[in-house]
């Protein structure tokens, strides 16, 4: 069904192969997981996986490893061709696996130290190499100071990299990781690729690395995509990039609601791939390139100014999307054509209004005097890493927790007296998405029906609605457990709205779903907030979700330290800290040492891109080149970038912890 | 085989069992906590037995015989009941489980050289309490008969009483208990707790810790390693047979002093058969493990394999001769059978291994299937 | 909570705890594993119970060490006959008595001396010698006990007849005859008994693990989060779950008792099963407060198991099905009249063997009220605490 599988020859360079499969295939009870796969992995290269769940990456990466059995085709790792049991044992030694799950593979009850000792020794490292490799990795990845910790006692990304420590303490040859960063927060995610990008380059390791976030593509130096079982191309994140045809347009319809909602009606008519992402408007064009991308908009949208549309880069799940589009493997999102009738009695009225809100657990802050406002038919964001308290401000707006201090209305009634009567009238829906499982699609939506009290007839009307509206058709005697990913959140979503609620709290409400699905989603939320006037309140780790937000608020250590529109960060970024500059360099390593010896310290590499940031870009970007080319790098290429909002979380998050690094110092 | 990486998973298995509070308690304070409570509130004695009496007679004979029955420490008198239906709704209300009917004439009828007829009416709702009632009953009445009979005899023949009494008990049965003098129950019991708990606890400790590993995902550091099956199911049951053969060494030592059981055999046999007892029985939470996936499969499994059958067919409340034949089978399928004769055998009788190597190797034979088994089944590749 | 229920109120409750008492049970039905578990403890684990034990004397195997050899002896030796006693044959030395002994091939062995009938037709005092294997305490009392009966009879008639008087002269003589009837259960069958002991275990189990099993399995998915923030009260969470576990309870019991507690085992069910169906929705619904304590202080399903086998495996013992009260030291005995279990058998032997009425089992009924309201209101009390 699919076109065949493009993948680029091996680099120049790097002629030795470490993987290699022939019409790779895996079974699950007569279900084809992963198909008719070939793949070529060099030897010193970080190779990335990308695709969503339930793509097959699992079911590759583990066999790569030598844990799973498959049924069809060959794999051949170091040359080995993993035949039987026996001969999976021989490449054991020369690999480094991690599986997925954020720390799953650790133990728990054990203290760092302990947990890298357990997997030197199960890997027969010597005593005398091993203090030496603990030391560095310890100190690279800056967990030193926490050697006696026990391993449930840290955090998230500490986790991640504690992982990392030990699949690489017997320093294999290939590294295979499976999915390291997904549930981390954008900053210790970023640590992670620069720390792992630095210990493949010094040791000279081959790494075969999976996510499920496309935006992480940058950081590889190549990537497969796959999608349902087979893998849909692989390249370089350019050659990707420029697989899909066509262009990524962004339009500014207006102010108003209304004017959104009709260009995205007009657009969907003649587009195929249309979303509305916070007050703007994305399309992709298939034909034509950025200017004629732009004009064929423009003709779609006569009554807008002609510069409220302007083409703009994509980003690698719209060429994804449209990939698959493109090539007959997913649905383009689909109008809702008959919105239902406004209901937007009280739409501007405060929805939600957070008033010094405090919890103490002990003598720990989790939240710290947060106040902020949430309107009707707003989408509001709530960032920040992982223990910022996003959840105890949620917590404490959704009555299960008592606030130790601080006030809040939440859907015109008073949080502290007015518990149940709150409780009826807000919907919530928590990461772990809350459906029963085992129950089918309707029996949930009955379930929440009754729990809020509907009569039969109100749960019949709901049923029907929620089926239209999160595309549920036909689904309705499935059990929730064999509906994919996508489905399952939007079945979710279904039942947070059983009972109409003006108010919707979202706690991580995408994790593991894959990119169409969230398209579907998002799609789902901007109709309820702009038609039906619900307030909504959502946090997420996914950066390129935040964008959707009309307002956010960043939380650290339990403190709102940042409160406006993703434009408006993305703005404040560049104004305090200067623009971003991409720089494209033949010897991407050479070129970084280059520039870091020229002033430039914070340079970093992304894949095979370095990033800086400056002050004055325009002078920089003239500049830059030659520079370069005095320092024996010709040939370099340089281009401003958009800060994205996970720029503006990951440099806004570092300064913060930073300076309380600094104030603590100072106050010894 | 490389010592170091067992050496590796067995200290790594160790530590985490031991920041594991729960788990710790479960592996330590479990076996002593039952062998304290079963060993005090199990007694099987069949004493005290709540009795009520109906005496239509009141004759000085039919006191003297009632009294036969409520001075013996068999029966607790609970009271004397006016009629046959007052002391069927005692009996039926469970207050007594025993009523003695001594009908009118008794006293003039056995005077006059005539055979008395009375009545014990038994409640039967605990067979085995019925049956051991019925024998004291029976105890009792011949014991009283024989005088009566004697009396008359002496009367009769003009014999002197105690003579008349010697000429019908010319037969003494003379009992000896062996290995338990006194018939204590708690002795013969203590030793086979011993036995029943060590085949509930090993099984669920090891299938507990393996399927967790498999349920975490942290096997796949194993599955993914160079460390070979059998250094792992090494490494990883050692912790577990280490703790199990502790836990003899403690029940052992509660057995000994602090319920008195004698221990007449040879220390060093009893304790390497029961390691070898525990390495069973740790094998059957080996198998469980590599059939399942979670660990309420894993409670599950273990608890149908194992506790059912300690309790029922491993003989400690049930006699393996009194199993029906089909229970009979399942008993000689666990291990607990061939150990319960190896503890009673080393605590009350203080055989060896001459006598005892029959199920020594049974023993043997049944650990070394199951460790073959588990090694099969468990595969570092997985096929889902 | 604090608003008066009005008819409006009412029929928002029922619709909510109806709506969440069908979600258990459907959640139930779609577990194959527990539904299995519900189904053999039901069936073939009392089954097994009733029909793999039997506490009888049963083919004691004894072996003759006859030093005699006279008709007298052999009489002796033939009196023990089957079914209770089985002879294994005859031996010549005391060390080969023993050897059977050590090695359980014989329960008894049986000692007589030279001359024993000769000594016994002359009227002289004479011994016979019975080792009992009294390992198991319960089987060798037993054997001493008919043994000592069977004996003591035979020596009676060997009195009399040496006196000249035969043995079926006995009759007429001055005796008592201590005529036993074993009430509710006549044949002492054992069957009755552990089918029946069993299913209450059973019972007792399910009514703890259940209720745990459903609110862990809550905690577990994530799925408590939601209802927390739904407008459900603490009660309204926690009763579905007791009512679709007294459900399954009963239609257990049902297929229990007419599928193999009478068909099987011939078990008379001579009361009323509605009492019966009463005292038990009394008993599970009140130790289902026990489940929901557990379910407080664990995080999973398999710690919750296992804090219930710990509850468990007392409140079996104790409760009196193995061991009479009357017979236990002062403490065992103080801890099993507050074991609830202790009254339900009462109740439930009463109901189903004895056919007592309400007005007979009474008193276990304010036992069971008394002690599981206490465990109920405990656990209620944690449940709620839970909640804020």
């Amino acid at each position: 069904m699919a076109a065949p599988a493009l993948v680029s020859g091996p680099a120049a360079g790097n002629p030795a192969t470490v993987v290699r499969a022939r019409g790779f295939g895996k079974r699950y009870r007569g279900r084809n997981a992963v198909e008719g796969l070939d793949l070529e992995i060099h030897a010193g290269e970080l190779f990335g996986l990308i695709g969503p769940d339930g793509a097959g990456k699992s079911s590759l990466i583990k066999s790569i490893a030598g844990v799973l059995r498959f049924e069809a085709g060959s794999l051949e790792v170091f040359g080995v061709p993993l035949l039987s049991d026996d001969a999976c044992e021989r490449i054991k030694d020369r690999i480094g696996f991690m599986p997925q799950g954020l720390g799953q593979n650790l133990y728990p009850e054990l203290t760092v130290e302990e947990n890298i000792d357990f997997f030197a020794r199960l890997r027969l490292v010597p005593h005398s190499a091993l203090a030496q490799r603990k030391a560095e990795l310890l100190a690279i990845t800056r967990l030193a100071p926490f050697t006696g910790r026990a391993m449930k006692h840290l955090s998230g990304g500490m986790k991640q990299k504690l992982g990392l420590v030990c699949t690489l303490i017997h320093e294999p040859r290939l590294v295979i990781l499976d999915e390291p960063t997904t549930g981390v927060d954008p900053v210790s995610r970023r640590d992670f690729w620069l720390i792992l990008g630095r210990l493949l380059r010094e040791r000279n390791i081959s790494a075969l690395v999976s996510t499920a976030y496309m935006d992480e593509a940058s950081s590889f130096h190549r990537v497969g995509l796959m999608f349902g079982g087979r893998l849909l191309a692989a390249g370089q994140p350019g050659e990707i990039r420029a697989l899909a045809q066509g262009a990524l347009v962004s339009v500014e319809a207006g102010a108003e609601v209304g004017q959104q909602a009709a260009a995205l009606a007009q657009l969907r008519a003649r587009f195929a791939q249309v979303d509305a992402l916070g007050s703007a408007i994305r399309v992709f064009v298939d034909q034509g390139d950025d200017i004629q991308a732009a004009d064929m908009v423009r003709q779609a949208l006569p009554a807008l100014p002609p510069q409220a549309v302007a083409a703009v880069e994509p980003e690698l799940e719209d060429i994804f999307v449209a990939l698959l589009r493109q090539r007959g493997l997913a649905r383009p999102a689909q109008d809702r054509t008959s919105p239902p009738p406004a209901r937007r009695q009280d739409a501007d009225a405060p929805a939600i209004e957070a008033h010094e809100l405090t919890r103490d657990f002990g003598a720990f802050r989790a939240a710290d005097r947060v106040s902020f406002n949430v309107r009707g038919g707003q989408v509001f964001g709530l960032l920040g890493a992982n223990g910022a308290g996003k959840s105890t401000v949620i917590k404490m707006l959704t009555g299960i927790l008592q606030p130790s201090a601080g006030s809040g209305r939440v859907a015109g009634a008073d949080m502290r007296s007015a518990g149940f009567a709150i409780k009826e009238r807000i919907g919530y829906m928590s990461q772990a998405f809350s459906l029963y499982l085992d129950l089918t699609v309707e029996e949930n939506v009955r379930l929440y029906g009754g729990i809020y009290g509907l009569d039969r007839a109100a749960i019949r009307s709901r049923l029907q609605w929620i089926s239209e509206v999160a595309e549920l058709k036909g689904y309705e005697r499935e059990r929730a457990a064999r509906l994919p990913m996508g489905l399952r959140q939007r079945l979710a979503l279904g039942c947070a709205l059983v009972h109409q609620p003006r108010v919707l709290f979202l706690d991580e409400p995408t994790s593991g779903v894959d990119p169409i699905g969230r398209r579907a989603f998002w799609d789902m939320l901007f109709h309820l907030s702009r038609f039906d006037g619900v307030a909504i309140l959502v946090t997420t780790h996914y950066m390129s979700e935040a964008e959707h937000c009309d307002r956010l608020a960043l939380m650290y250590a339990g403190r709102v330290v940042a409160e406006d529109s993703p434009s408006g960060m993305k703005n404040a970024l560049e104004r305090d800290c200067g623009m971003l500059l991409e720089i494209n360099a033949p010897e991407p390593q050479a070129a970084l040492l280059a520039l870091q010896r020229n002033g430039f310290a914070a340079a970093a590499l992304f894949g095979n891109r370095i990033r800086i940031q400056s002050r004055q870009a325009e002078a920089d970007s003239a500049r830059l080149p030659e520079l370069l080319r005095q320092a024996g790098q010709p040939g370099v290429t340089v281009v401003r970038r958009a800060p994205s909002m996970e720029d503006v979380f990951v440099q806004r998050v570092t300064a913060l912890e930073a300076a309380e690094l600094n104030a603590r110092k100072t106050a010894r | 085989m490389n010592i170091t990486r067992i050496n590796a998973v067995a200290y790594k298995e160790w530590r985490e069992i031991v920041r594991d509070r729960l788990f710790f308690t479960l592996a330590f304070v479990v076996p002593a906590a039952l062998t304290l409570l079963f060993g005090y509130g199990l007694s099987l004695d069949v004493e005290h037995i709540p009795l009520a009496i109906i005496d239509y007679d009141h004759s000085a004979l039919s006191r003297e015989y009632a009294h036969r029955f409520s001075d013996s420490r068999y029966f607790d008198l609970k009271g004397y009941a006016a009629s046959e239906r007052e002391a069927g709704a005692l009996l039926t209300a469970g207050t007594v489980r025993a009523v003695l009917l001594i009908p009118e004439h008794f006293g003039q009828r056995l005077q006059s050289g005539r055979a008395a007829e009375v009545q014990t009416l038994i409640d039967g709702t605990f067979p085995f309490r019925a049956q051991t009632a019925k024998g004291y009953v029976t105890a009792i009445n011949a014991a009283f008969s024989l005088g009566v009979l004697a009396d008359y005899l002496a009367q009769a023949r003009g014999l002197s009483p105690a003579d008349a009494q010697r000429a019908l008990q010319t037969l003494r049965v003379e009992v000896r208990y062996l290995y338990n003098q006194s018939v204590k129950s708690v002795w013969s019991i203590a030793p086979k707790l011993l036995m029943a708990i060590m085949m509930m606890s090993p099984p669920f400790l090891t299938a507990l810790g393996i399927v967790r590993e498999k349920e975490s995902g942290s096997i796949f550091n194993i599955y993914a390693s160079t460390v070979s099956r059998g250094e792992f199911l090494i490494g990883k049951l050692l912790p577990y047979l280490a703790i199990s053969s502790l836990n003899v060494l403690v029940l052992w030592a509660l057995a000994c002093f602090l319920f008195g059981a004698p221990f007449k055999g040879d220390p060093l046999f009893f304790f390497a058969a029961a390691v070898l007892y525990v390495g069973c029985t740790t094998g059957i939470g080996l198998l469980v493990s590599a059939a399942v996936r979670t660990q309420v499969a894993a409670m599950m499994g273990t608890m149908i394999l194992t506790v059912v059958p300690a309790v029922l067919y491993s003989g400690i409340l049930i006699p393996i001769p009194s199993l029906s034949a089909a229970a009979s089978v399942i008993a000689h399928l666990l291990p607990g059978m061939y150990f319960a004769d190896i503890v009673t055998g080393s605590f009350l009788k203080g055989v060896g291994l001459a006598e005892l190597w029959p199920q020594v190797l049974a023993l043997a034979t049944y650990a070394a299937a199951l460790y073959v088994a588990g090694y099969l089944l468990f595969r570092k590749r997985t096929a889902s | 909570m604090k608003e008066p229920f009005s008819g409006q109120d009412w029929r928002l409750w029922l619709r909510r705890v109806g709506a969440m008492t069908r979600k258990e049970l459907l959640q139930l039905l779609r577990d194959p594993v527990l539904l299995f578990v519900i189904l053999y403890g039901f069936t073939a684990d009392v089954y097994n119970a009733g029909s793999g034990v039997t506490l009888q004397l049963q083919h004691a195997a004894f072996a003759v060490h006859d030093l005699d050899r006279s008709a007298a002896s052999r009489e002796l030796a033939g009196r023990l006959l089957p079914p209770e006693f089985k002879p294994i044959g005859a031996i010549t030395d005391a060390r080969q008595g023993e050897r059977l002994l050590d090695s359980g091939q014989a329960l008894m062995v049986l000692s007589i001396p030279p001359q024993f009938g000769r000594d016994l037709a002359a009227g002289a005092p004479t011994a016979v010698q019975v080792q009992i294997d009294a390992t198991n305490t319960a089987l060798g009392f037993l054997a001493y006990s008919y043994t000592t009966q069977i004996f003591g009879q035979y020596a009676i008639e060997a009195g009399l007849r040496n006196q000249g008087l035969s043995p079926t002269a006995l009759d007429s003589l001055a005796r008592v005859d201590n005529r036993q009837r074993v009430w509710f259960n006549p044949n002492q069958d054992d069957g009755w008994f552990m089918s029946i002991s069993e299913l209450l275990n059973v019972i007792t189990a399910f009514a703890i693990l259940l209720p745990a099993a459903f609110m862990v399995r809550e905690k577990e998915r994530g799925t408590i989060e939601q209802l927390l923030v739904s407008p459900l009260t603490p009660f309204q969470v926690m009763a579905p779950k007791v009512l679709a576990m007294t459900l399954v309870i009963h239609i257990g019991i049902l297929i229990c008792l007419f599928g193999i507690l009478e068909p099987v085992f011939h078990v008379p069910i001579k009361g009323s099963l509605t009492l019966f169906a009463l005292v038990t929705t009394l008993y599970v619904v009140n130790l289902s407060g026990l489940g929901l304590f557990i379910a407080t202080v664990t995080r999973n399903l398999a710690q919750a198991a296992m804090m219930g086998i710990l509850v468990l495996a007392p409140m079996m013992f104790l409760s009196g099905i193995w061991t009479p009260p009357e017979a236990m030291p002062i403490v065992a005995r103080a801890l099993m009249y507050i074991s609830p279990l202790y009254y339900y058998m009462n109740a439930s032997y009463g109901i189903l063997l004895k056919g007592a009425g309400l007005r007979t089992i009474a008193p276990s009924i304010l036992g069971i009220l008394l002690l599981g309201g206490a465990v109920c209101g405990f656990g209620l009390w944690r449940f709620r605490r839970q909640f804020d």
